[in-house]
């Protein structure tokens, strides 16, 4: 190319028309944030929905059929307010704006919702949690005996189940994490290989040696034995995931500690534990969750009503012969996901992290 | 305060040797630079030092007494780290409190002793905040203060200025400087720069692979260094080497003949600072025409390449202006004094010079 070409051609560059580019880059980036939203709100429906049913269903629900009208009447109402805020939040750019927009449609779907459908609103499914007779009134005194549990009595279970099975998998996952992630050793490399077929194992399959295990070292039919085994068939991923956090915790904080006069320990304690307190968090919280939603373990390993959990609770009352009352059951399902949910909201900004640490591995 | 003792210290990592054999001993309060390229074993020593790690064999000797079997937290040593490796955890006043927090110390009067080594590497404007929200240059005085709040027996900096821009490299070490000498604290500076190691510390160690090439003040490694490789390694930009061939008081470099001042045989490296090289000098010896391949402005002085009978050579001149121009023929000399003559096979400096 020539210099005289090339002064034409940068002269020819020199003036694009920005007008038309700035059209045409708004116009790529909204259609593409459009797409963006419809697609998250077709696929999130299929997840959402059948939440929101059990939902409608706890509160809305009397005896005997489940209707649906009630359902899509909510839907009616939401949905369309779901997408104008959807448009409101693509076109309008300031943050203040589109909160007060945001209000504004929360406060007319409530309003709308109240006039629709808030005559049908009822807590009377919710009896289970106060009612001490529940069993009396959904068996017939002929059948039910004392065979079932007080639903506290089962919640307390779990709560038992959870909390402790987090504190052992904290325990053990962040001290095996920091060895693993701190010192070489023989077989260091095998170890965490097997860690992973481990969890890649499909735990259900040894579940007959296991209630056979639990039997003879006479756990059968405790928490503590349910508690244990979950513990260790969980245990491998998390020490996985702590050892990846702790890979990220540079060493010279440790030598600098262990100089400043700490030992060892201390040095965990103080200086090394607090900078992986987000990985602590995110491995509480699922472990903690995983432990709160078992159902196939405890179903084989509890046998005695006393040590029923809340999932053994719901699948109890969800079996009747004579016609399963599903306002009750979503009830009990609404108060069985409430603890998950609220940790949840609470902890999400935490569990974002974990694949941060953990991806490293 | 200490005198500090390395008695034939060595270090294998399985079968690699990271440090073989040093020798050193530092006066109580003095200023000691270790100087080295990346993987001459100088952080290795220094983690040694502080106990970290075990040495292989050989005594680390703290005023006379063997420490070797004495834990980290047992020495008393402060640590400077290059990350400066601050407990994110905690405020600049906890951090500088850390330490004492395992000594017998009263928690007011630890405060009180935190506050004023604070004040000392002037961070007290800065207690209450945390790490992260700090500049390098402050959280490099933080770790300072938290290194010396202990009044350690001997302060270790491991490349304490590597991490910090060059305008604030320049406070810290005059700051440095001034606050070991203000305490008297016998200090260990590890470092790859040569500018840091010469302008902070009273003596200089220049490590090689696990060795002890040299030890002396500045002037005596630029001057008169032991080895070749002290030669190259310090002094920027770097010397320039020719290897030659020594025939009695006769020398051969490439094309260029030199007399010597003594009779050597054998294969010799010849040395020249770029500094000591210059066009058109009085009393020069090793006169040659040079053709200058490359002029390069630094500001001060110009750096030039050249073609010459030894070889491609360097050559500073100072002045910001260039007074020669690429492709231009310059007689070229140097100060017979100024050449330096090394053993190509040992590495080690020759006593003979160039003869006038």
């Amino acid at each position: 190319m020539t210099a005289d070409n090339m002064a034409a051609d940068s002269s020819a560059r020199a003036r694009p028309d920005w007008a038309a580019l700035a059209r045409r880059s708004w116009r790529r980036r909204f259609g593409g944030q459009s797409m963006l939203l419809a697609f998250l709100i077709v696929v999130s429906a299929p997840i959402v929905l059948p939440y929101f049913w059990m939902i409608v269903i706890a509160f809305t629900a009397r005896t005997g059929g489940v209707t649906s009208d009630v359902l899509w009447t909510a839907c009616a109402v939401i949905l369309p307010a779901v997408l104008i805020y959807s448009i409101v939040h693509m076109t309008v750019a300031a943050h203040r704006l589109r909160l007060i927009a945001g209000l504004i449609l929360i406060a007319i779907v409530g309003a709308l919702l109240a006039a629709l459908i808030g005559s049908r609103i009822h807590f009377d499914n919710f009896r289970f949690l106060w009612r001490s007779d529940f069993v009396e009134e959904v068996r017939s005194k002929a059948t039910a005996g004392a065979q079932f549990p007080s639903v506290w009595n089962a919640f307390f279970n779990s709560l038992l189940l959870a909390v402790f099975q987090t504190a052992i998998i904290l325990t053990v996952s962040s001290l095996a994490g920091y060895y693993i992630s701190r010192f070489a050793f023989r077989g260091r490399s095998a170890f965490l290989q097997g860690m992973l077929v481990l969890h890649a194992f499909p735990a259900m399959t040894l579940i007959i040696p296991i209630f056979l295990m639990l039997h003879w070292i006479g756990l059968l039919d405790t928490i503590a034995g349910v508690m244990l085994v979950l513990a260790a068939i969980e245990l491998p991923f998390y020490v996985f995931v702590m050892k990846g956090f702790f890979d990220g915790v540079p060493w010279d904080i440790e030598m600098s500690a262990m100089t400043d006069g700490a030992t060892r320990r201390q040095a965990f304690y103080m200086v090394v534990l607090p900078q992986v307190r987000f990985g602590l968090i995110a491995v509480a919280v699922f472990a903690f969750i995983r432990a709160w939603e078992e159902y196939i373990f405890v179903r084989t390993f509890l046998i005695e009503n006393k040590n029923w959990v809340m999932s053994l609770y719901l699948f109890w009352v969800s079996d009747d012969v004579m016609g399963v009352d599903y306002g009750i059951v979503a009830a009990v399902a609404v108060f069985y996901v409430l603890p998950s949910f609220l940790l949840y909201i609470f902890c999400q900004k935490y569990l974002t992290q974990m694949t941060i640490g953990g991806i490293k591995g | 305060m200490a005198r500090i003792e390395l008695k034939n210290l060595r270090k294998d990592w399985g079968g690699a040797n990271a440090v073989a054999g040093v020798d050193l001993a530092i006066d109580d309060g003095a200023f000691l630079a270790v100087l080295g390229p990346s993987g001459c074993g100088k952080s290795t020593t220094l983690m040694m030092l502080a106990g970290i790690y075990q040495p292989s064999s050989g005594d680390i000797m703290f005023d006379g007494a063997r420490v070797n079997d004495v834990e980290a937290r047992g020495r008393n040593v402060g640590i400077v780290f290059q990350s400066y490796a601050l407990y994110p955890n905690m405020t600049v006043l906890q951090n500088v409190m850390f330490p004492l927090r395992f000594k017998a110390v009263e928690p007011a009067e630890a405060e009180k002793r935190a506050r004023a080594t604070a004040a000392l590497v002037r961070i007290d404007g800065l207690l209450d905040r945390r790490p992260g929200q700090l500049s390098g240059g402050q959280q490099q005085r933080v770790a300072l203060a938290r290194a010396l709040v202990k009044r350690p027996h001997l302060l270790l900096l491991d490349e304490p200025l590597s991490n910090l821009d060059a305008g604030l490299r320049l406070t810290m070490r005059t700051e440095i400087r001034r606050i070991q000498r203000e305490l008297g604290v016998t200090t260990i500076l590890v470092t790859h720069d040569q500018i840091e190691a010469t302008t902070m510390a009273d003596r200089v160690v220049v490590l090689n692979a696990g060795r002890v090439e040299q030890e002396g003040t500045s002037e005596d490694l630029y001057e008169r260094p032991a080895t070749l490789f002290v030669a190259s390694f310090v002094g920027s930009p770097p010397i320039n080497t020719f290897d030659g061939q020594a025939a009695g008081a006769m020398l051969s470099v490439n094309e260029a003949r030199l007399t010597l001042t003594d009779s050597v045989q054998g294969p010799v490296v010849l040395g020249l600072r770029p500094e000591t090289v210059r066009v058109d000098g009085v009393g020069d010896a090793g006169r040659t025409n040079a053709r200058i391949t490359a002029v390069e402005p630094m500001g001060r002085e110009v750096l030039y390449t050249a073609d010459s009978a030894y070889g491609v050579i360097r050559f500073l001149e100072p002045g910001a202006e260039p007074r020669h121009r690429e492709g231009a023929d310059v007689p070229l000399g140097f100060p017979p004094a100024s050449a330096l003559l090394f053993d190509k096979a040992s590495g080690r400096r020759i006593d003979a010079r160039i003869a006038a």
